[in-house]
């Protein structure tokens, strides 16, 4: 009886998993129908994907997306894993309520910040004598440096938490100079967490959407803006070869980091 | 191999004194023990020589020389902290050979010092090991080697074989003591297992609230503890109450609060004084109370409340009036005495020390 | 330079670039927001503004606006609980009936799509859901001659899609949860007589409520504010606050409107986390 119970509950989690993936899928087949219309039988082509070789607007819009993410990676790593560090490695007041101040970015909706971006920026532009710099590439970026921070910091912290102060203690007493102890012990015990929280900067800038949206001026737009308008519009079929690509993208980065996380990073040996 | 002198430390963290004015010398080659509750202030001392932490009062001197002034990489000491801090991205080698790496010791020398070093802690052979690969004790042994290799001039050691199992720690002991004396090395270490800091120690210290209650080797301080901490600490102690009646002979007689007397060597004591008296279980000779029994001065009656039998030794709890008197008797194989039998308790007048409340 | 002085300098100067950053892209700007709701005439044109009420006015005055937030609350409501009915169920299997590799691949599974991009998934779900897409052809395929299944731009659809996107984060904290309760105590509710099912009622649920809480908290969030899920799939069915705060910024360009409307919605927002903080702060204490 119990078998049939546990075999019952596992078999329905394989339902929720077919539920996670099966638009997806379905959309990736599509994307390599000849069909325009996603009319059956399936016949296999790539004609979509040339398509989209020749689409300049989403080109532009994915390399922009592609730029961003870079630059977003850069700067939310290198801010982000700075104050983990800070969190990590000292006691101060006001620490508790520094790190609660991590929470908005992720817990007020996007539509919120992103609108109140808008205001800002406008304000500021307006103020400044050029009302035009309130939305652009570098606006988006802005915003997306904004939400990943508290991922970075996270994801670095938790890193940090799994390697006690005494490793850096011990290398001291062993005579490494503060400079030797950061190049020799701090640095290659956080190197995965740092990787995998700037791949995770990565993806979180390169799937974004609400905030790129409002900041996003006529022309000028990231690949999900894009491909939202695009779907507003009119249904292509490039959309559908185009989402498949990032998908995978997207998809693939996390496996890295999964991967990376979990076997690239050694654990300090007295568990 | 060098003498450390602590004088007036003070620590202060906010408001609560973790070092409240401690003077300490360690000797050169000794192997000191630092011992006390959490909190006491042991760990605070030890990594204020190591140079973690900066003392607000006081000083601490390495052969003389003022330290305080000389940032952690500069002091020249090996320590071993309490989870042992391998680094889990070297493996064991490359672990040892840190210190020397560091310092720009040539590559040919540092093989020969690291394969000496494992060497001394016996576990040659596994250099390309990683800590995540060796056992607590393998480990513990590495980090040993890796805080000697530089040649330090002091050890420190931070509740090193807290991490161990029972077994495991009582051979590690062993060997921390060989090792010590192969090379040596003066060497502090912290623990909160009085069984340990005994078995181990030349002298002890014993810290109570930040201050140092009572210093001296093992012995000394277990047979003469100085108050009743210290002889509550250490071991056990049955504790009598009482005032001195009279004095005669360079023996005092005092009359216990539960009835009875005992004797003690007089020193400064005064007709009249109160004190306290503490008694360790282990010097009491229990025996079955015959049909006549009397009390006289270090020797009362008492009923067996219960007998615990522990393997090598048994435990009896005697009431003694209103309280209980703890007896510790050596396994010599004889039957326990039966439970609310009348005993009679006897013990030599120089086990009666006489403690600070 | 002492030592606490440096300590002081080296927190400053680690903490300080993230959180300058901070302040002029959620604090300062959110600040900004709440300002231009009280004024009477938007950034964009040239004449000076006056401070008013007249926004939020709008928002408690016009039934219009009740209707709106109690179909996002609604919206919000109808995703978090079929949410918790899917994930709860599937974040029990995962949590204590899987093992080993197996639990890590399949959490892998779940919380990798989780990770690409929401509008990509959305779009993905109008392909299944349209007439002539998978579930269309696939009615057709076993009962042929039945009428066309169109879902696309219907209520169900956007519940259904909203659903899909935001299932792995109950899963996620409802695993959590379930995981941190020791078997040991399941253990203990049978040996003292009670029923495999009672044992679930009383031992485990309670024990793994922080988790459904937090989902819920994460669910309930995000859906009342969202605009992009309920336009793509729902067209003008569904409507939802989020939608209309959009338009006030982009087709009717009353952004002082927009901003009181979504300064109620954070304060929405705000509301329903100060009631579910207790719970929140348990969760991140197991977890």
């Amino acid at each position: 009886m119990r078998n049939l119970a546990d075999a019952g509950i596992r078999f329905y989690l394989i339902l929720v998993l077919v539920f996670l993936y099966l638009p997806i899928l379905v959309m990736a087949v599509l994307a390599f129908n000849k069909s325009p219309l996603y009319a059956l039988p399936f016949e296999f082509d790539l004609v979509w994907f040339k398509a989209l070789a020749e689409n300049d607007r989403l080109l532009k819009a994915g390399l922009n997306s592609v730029l961003i993410a870079l630059a977003n990676t850069v700067i939310a790593t290198s801010l982000g894993t700075m104050a983990a560090v800070a969190f990590g490695r000292y006691t101060f007041r006001g620490k508790t309520m520094m790190q609660a101040l991590l929470f908005p970015p992720i817990a007020i909706p996007w539509l919120v910040i992103g609108t109140a971006m808008l205001v800002f920026f406008f304000w500021i532009g307006r103020a400044m004598g050029y009302p035009g710099i309130a939305r652009g590439l570098h606006a988006i970026l802005l915003g997306h440096v904004a939400l990943s921070l508290p991922y970075v910091i996270f994801v670095v912290g938790a890193r940090l938490n799994d390697y006690p102060k005494a490793l850096e203690e011990a290398a001291a007493t062993l005579g490494a100079t503060p400079w030797q102890v950061f190049r020799r012990v701090s640095v290659p015990i956080l190197a995965p967490g740092v990787v995998a929280a700037a791949l995770f900067a990565f993806a979180v800038s390169f799937d974004q959407f609400v905030i790129s949206y409002f900041l996003a001026p006529p022309g000028v737009t990231t690949l999900p803006v894009e491909i939202y308008t695009s779907i507003r519009k009119g249904f292509t079929p490039e959309i559908n070869a185009i989402s498949t690509i990032i998908i995978l993208v997207s998809m693939g980065l996390m496996l890295i980091v999964a991967r990376f996380y979990r076997f690239g990073g050694e654990r300090s040996g007295n568990e | 191999m060098s003498e450390v002198a602590v004088k007036g430390a003070v620590k202060h963290y906010g408001t609560v004194a973790a070092l409240d004015g401690v003077d300490l010398t360690f000797a050169d080659g000794e192997f000191f023990g630092l011992l006390g509750p959490s909190g006491s202030g042991k760990t605070t001392l030890l990594r204020a020589i190591a140079g973690f932490i900066e003392l607000d009062r006081g000083e601490i001197r390495i052969d003389g020389t003022d330290i305080s002034r000389i940032p952690v990489h500069e002091r020249n000491i090996g320590m071993v902290f309490q989870n042992y801090a391998l680094f889990p991205h070297m493996n064991v080698a490359e672990n040892i050979a840190f210190g020397l790496d560091v310092r720009g010791v040539a590559q040919a020398e540092i093989k020969q010092r690291v394969g000496e070093s494992l060497d001394l802690v016996r576990l040659s052979g596994l250099e390309q090991r990683r800590p995540r690969q060796l056992s607590g004790g393998q480990q513990q042994r590495v980090a040993l080697a890796r805080a000697l290799v530089t040649r330090p001039q002091v050890l420190l050691l931070d509740e090193p074989l807290s991490a161990l199992d029972k077994h495991l720690r009582q051979e590690m002991q062993v060997e921390l003591r060989r090792i010590q004396r192969q090379i040596g090395i003066t060497t502090i270490f912290v623990t909160h297992d009085q069984e340990e800091a005994l078995t181990l120690s030349d002298r002890v210290a014993i810290f109570n609230k930040g201050q140092v209650v009572q210093a001296g080797s093992p012995r000394a301080v277990y047979e003469r503890p100085v108050d009743r901490f210290a002889a509550g600490f250490l071991g056990e102690a049955n504790f009598l109450e009482g005032r001195v009646s009279g004095i005669a002979g360079g023996v005092a007689r005092v009359a216990l609060g539960t009835g009875g007397e005992v004797l003690t060597p007089a020193a400064d004591l005064q007709a009249g004084d109160a004190v306290l008296i503490a008694l360790r279980p282990e010097k009491i000779s229990i025996d079955p109370a015959p049909a006549d029994a009397a009390a006289m001065p270090n020797r009362i009656l008492g009923k067996v409340v219960a007998a615990i039998f522990s393997g090598s030794s048994l435990t009896y709890r005697i009431a003694v009036g209103d309280r209980i008197i703890i007896v510790f008797e050596q396994n010599k194989s004889r039957a326990p005495l039966p439970e609310q039998s009348a005993v009679i308790l006897e013990w030599p007048t120089a086990d009666n020390v006489v403690v600070q409340p | 330079m002492t030592p606490t002085t440096r300590t002081r300098w080296a927190i400053l100067s680690l903490t300080g670039p993230a959180y300058l950053w901070l302040a002029c892209t959620i604090f300062l700007p959110i600040a900004a927001m709440l300002a231009l709701s009280f004024l009477d005439k938007s950034p964009l044109v040239p004449k000076p503004a006056s401070f008013t009420l007249a926004n939020y006015g709008a928002f408690f005055g016009k039934p219009f606006y009740w209707s709106l937030t109690r179909w996002s609350i609604e919206l919000g409501l109808w995703v978090t609980l079929f949410s918790f009915l899917i994930g709860y169920p599937a974040a029990y299997a995962l949590a204590k009936r899987v093992k080993g590799r197996w639990r890590e691949a399949i959490f892998l599974l779940i919380v990798l799509p989780f990770w690409s991009n929401a509008l990509v998934r959305i779009f993905s779900w109008t392909m299944v859901l349209r007439s002539n897409g998978i579930i269309d052809l696939g009615v057709q395929s076993i009962f042929p001659g039945a009428p066309t299944v169109d879902l696309l731009f219907t209520y169900p659809a956007v519940v259904i899609g909203l659903v899909h996107s935001y299932l792995p984060y109950m899963i996620l904290t409802c695993y959590i949860a379930l995981q941190a309760i020791d078997d040991s105590l399941i253990e203990a509710g049978r040996s003292l007589g009670a029923s495999k099912f009672t044992t679930f009622r009383r031992v485990v649920l309670p024990l793994s409520l922080p988790g459904i809480i937090s989902g819920a908290a994460l669910i309930f969030v995000p859906v009342i504010g969202s605009f992009m899920e309920p336009r793509i799939l729902g067209g003008t069915k569904g409507a939802t606050l989020g939608m209309n705060i959009e338009e006030q910024f982009t087709v009717t360009a009353n952004w002082p409107l927009g901003a009181a409307l979504s300064f109620i919605l954070l304060a929405i927002v705000l509301v329903i986390f100060g009631i579910l903080y207790p719970f929140l702060r348990k969760q991140g204490g197991a977890a």
